[in-house]
């Protein structure tokens, strides 16, 4: 890995000066201030996004079958069918906790992403620890999607290491203030999140080029596992993923809100989730802070308010 | 929002005065108070060990409640034996009665006992009239096999006391005299029994006090052996003995030892009346009894607040000393409060949940670190252990930390009940709490570990150890408990530390690493 030779901390006016984001200013002045409690659960719960999303007439995944009670487990094998390849999720799962990606099949073996088989048994007890709400937040009981698996676009091939890339649009107001494009690792077992070990690289809103990016909250210019350059990618259909996550944000009637799209082989952009709590790293990949994007982006939906600072 | 700020910020300012006022009304109640009630809290330590013999029951003397002293905590522990605790009949003393249990081979009797004394009064007041039955009367009257009273010596001495045309008082004041001047204190060859002293003119401390009840009861007045304690500090600590007088219907106290006629100091500690064993058991000698004392930390008021103002409501130094110590650690909560609020908004630091480390802390303070280092170290591995085999059965999550738990609590217990085999009690409160709290933590560090991978998980589990320990070292300083319960307004200035806290959006210090590479790129 290329990390930079810098120094192990810097000072808080240096971070300043370079408009970085910290924790609590985000949840202070965006979270408290932008997005109301009582629509968290609207991000939170992937089937109520996944119904928003459908009433606006925004792609995602097709879901086979929702799961919410234990009695339902009897029809798993009929819910599953013949299908070869199908994603479990739980509704309230974050950080890709708890989600099983199945992209094989032996009879009723089950092969997952990284190679590991499971019977339909195991498969079962996975979704009823899901079920009791391992996976959700506050440990509430969950339910489970199954849904149709993502077929990777072939332009991440090199960049994505078992499992899926995705890009994560973080809007401010309905406009999208900067972006990244989440590369799995090893590390990360497949999954895009960067807190478990998965890289990103910033992609330039106006060009759509991915630039350097980061891992581990260090800056990087190449895939941790593979090597590959990261930067100078130019993301297909930009224009309409901007579009999406748009409409996205003005349905869900949050302010600042992070909407994380897939691109399929087939279908193009897909919805995956939306997160009413995005992660600060995206500065990282971006090498550029997110103070001075709000701003702009906060004069623009308030022009007579532009000597203002955010919301007052 | 700027506003909500500064609304935070008039809150806390707003706070910190109304903390400040309660502090000095406080101060300014309490010193003056403390002119004329201060308190002395001692502990009277028992232990006692002896061999266990069938059907042999051992009688332990208490002490008990007196106008001038209150017993405001007692504890007992005790192997190996049966305990109840009765009053005897005739000198409504407090004994424990104890009856081996057989198979033991030592049986050991533990107990403690808080004193609060009433310092503003320097000497006992007399205590209450009693009346003697004539059968009583003879009873203080009899002869005994160290205090004799039918021997010509003794005949001589009275004879001698009762020269002139006397009063009874003036000859109990005569014979106070001449047992604490003209009998002189002997070393450990000197004489314990009553005639032995008198011949010789000179005694122990109980050969003394036992020529005064001879003599006395030569004369007709009832007159009994006191054996008590003397609470001062002291390294070797035995009873003392005094004799209390039947006179006037009172029973007086007389030390000719220390001189005190009448009245004894408050610090005199009456634990068996009419003996002189505190231990009382059919194999005498057989047993070794080590008492002590230790003067507990003052504190500006205790227990005997004269008036029952509304005011005294705030004063949470009345209450019982039992309840104090529960209510010391509930208003250290809070303080934990703070410095995990600090950790991890200020600092940035991770942990498994919000108040563990809080909570971890707050079990510790109060136990040994034996006790604590046992229950970390015993659920750590069985519940890690459990975990690691319950994971091939696949159970749902609450049925697998149910059985987890049980599993950690009988291991606890076995382990005490081991540690109490081994005579080294750990002490039973500061086991409850961390067994459960520790339960979760193995939960949640298991679950960050399958999803985030061990080592996100040691970090984690590496961040909620070390604010543990941060708020153990501050809620565990020396006093600190004590300053809570005397000024439970300190809460106050807590949450006016919160507030700001609350709405701190500065930088964490950890985002000073975390986002370093923006600031250098």
């Amino acid at each position: 890995m290329n990390i930079m030779p810098t120094g192990l901390w810097v000072w808080p006016w240096s971070l300043r000066k370079n408009g970085v984001l910290g924790i609590n200013e985000r949840n202070l002045s965006y979270l408290f201030e932008l997005n109301s409690r009582s629509l968290y659960r609207f991000a939170d719960d992937k089937i109520l996004t996944k119904e928003i999303c459908k009433k606006k007439g925004i792609p995602v995944p097709q879901t086979y079958a929702v799961i919410n009670r234990f009695g339902d487990l009897r029809n798993l094998e009929r819910i599953i069918g013949e299908r070869r390849e199908f994603v479990i999720k739980p509704a309230n799962g974050t950080g890709g906790r708890g989600v099983l990606v199945i992209v094989g099949r032996n009879g009723s073996l089950f092969e997952m992403a990284k190679g590991q088989m499971m019977s339909l048994s195991d498969l079962k007890y996975h979704i009823s620890t899901t079920l009791s709400g391992l996976y959700s937040l506050g440990e509430r009981s969950d339910s489970v999607i199954v849904e149709r698996r993502i077929v990777p676009h072939p332009l991440f091939e090199k960049l994505a290491v078992a499992g899926t890339p995705d890009i994560r649009i973080l809007l401010f107001r309905g406009s999208p203030v900067i972006a990244m494009l989440r590369l799995p690792t090893l590390a990360s077992k497949g999954r895009a999140n960067l807190h478990q070990g998965a890289a990103a690289a910033g992609i330039d809103l106006k060009t759509a080029q991915t630039l350097g990016g980061v891992c581990r909250n260090r800056a990087i210019t190449v895939h941790p596992d593979t090597g590959a350059a990261i930067g100078g990618i130019t993301i297909p259909a930009w224009d309409r993923m901007l579009e999406t996550a748009k409409k996205l944000s003005e349905a869900m009637k949050m302010g600042y809100i992070g909407v994380d799209i897939v691109l399929d082989a087939h279908h193009g952009p897909v919805v995956l989730e939306v997160n009413a709590r995005p992660g600060l790293s995206v500065q990282i990949a971006n090498r550029s802070g997110l103070l001075p994007r709000l701003k702009i982006a906060n004069a623009q939906s308030f022009p007579e308010n532009s000597h203002k600072t955010a919301f007052q | 929002m700027l506003n909500r700020y500064r609304a935070a910020i008039i809150t806390a300012i707003g706070l910190v005065v109304m903390g400040t006022a309660g502090v000095y009304l406080r101060l300014k109640y309490v010193q003056k108070q403390e002119g004329s009630q201060g308190n002395n809290v001692w502990r009277l330590t028992y232990n006692i060990g002896f061999p266990v013999i069938k059907e042999g029951k051992i009688y332990i003397a208490l002490p008990d409640n007196t106008a001038q002293c209150r017993i405001v905590r007692e504890s007992f522990s005790h192997k190996g034996i049966w305990m109840d605790v009765l009053r005897s009949k005739r000198t409504l003393g407090r004994e424990a009665v104890i009856v081996p249990i057989v198979g033991y081979k030592q049986g050991r009797f533990i107990a403690d006992f808080d004193i609060s004394l009433k310092q503003d009064e320097k000497l006992q007041v007399p205590p209450a009239k009693v009346k003697l039955t004539p059968e009583e009367m003879a009873y203080y009257l009899r002869e005994e096999e160290a205090v004799q009273i039918n021997s010509p010596d003794l005949f001589n001495i009275i004879s001698q006391l009762k020269e002139g045309k006397i009063t009874r008082s003036k000859i109990l004041e005569r014979i106070f005299d001449f047992c604490s001047e003209n009998v002189v204190r002997g070393g450990g060859n000197a004489p314990a029994d009553a005639l032995g002293t008198l011949r010789q003119g000179m005694g122990t401390a109980l050969g003394r006090a036992r020529a005064m009840v001879a003599l006395c009861r030569a004369e007709r007045i009832p007159a009994r052996l006191t054996t008590g304690f003397f609470l001062k500090i002291h390294s070797d600590v035995r009873p003392h003995y005094w004799v209390e007088v039947f006179y006037k219907n009172n029973w007086l106290p007389y030390d000719p030892e220390n001189g005190y006629a009448g009245k004894l100091p408050v610090a005199f500690l009456p634990v068996r009346r009419d003996g002189i064993d505190i231990v009382r058991t059919p194999a005498r000698d057989a047993f070794q009894a080590i008492y002590s004392i230790r003067h507990l930390l003052p504190a500006p008021t205790f227990v005997f607040l004269p008036d029952n103002r509304f005011w005294s409501v705030f004063d949470l130094t009345r209450l019982p000393l039992n309840m104090q110590e529960i209510i010391a650690l509930l208003l250290l909560l809070p303080l934990g409060a703070l410095i995990t609020a600090i950790f991890r908004n200020v600092i940035g630091i991770r942990t498994f949940g919000t108040f563990t480390p809080a909570l971890i802390a707050l079990c510790f303070v109060q136990a040994d670190w034996r006790t604590g280092a046992l229950v970390f170290f015993v659920v750590l591995t069985v519940g890690i252990l459990a975990r690691l085999l319950l994971n091939q059965l696949k159970l749902l999550m609450v049925a697998r930390l149910g059985i987890i738990l049980t599993l950690v609590v009988l291991c606890m217990i076995l382990a005490i009940s081991i540690l109490d085999y081994m005579n080294l009690t750990p002490s039973a409160s500061a086991v409850l709490l961390p067994t459960v709290i520790l339960t979760m933590m193995i939960e949640r560090f298991n679950i960050t570990a399958e999803e985030d991978g061990l080592s996100q998980a040691f970090i984690v589990f590496a961040g909620t150890l070390g604010v543990a320990i941060c708020c153990l070292l501050v809620l565990g300083l020396e006093g600190l408990g004590r300053l809570v319960l005397m000024f439970p307004e300190i809460q106050l200035f807590n949450v006016a530390a919160l507030l700001l806290i609350g709405r701190y959006s500065g930088y964490r210090l950890t985002e000073l690493w975390r986002f370093r590479d923006i600031a250098h790129s």
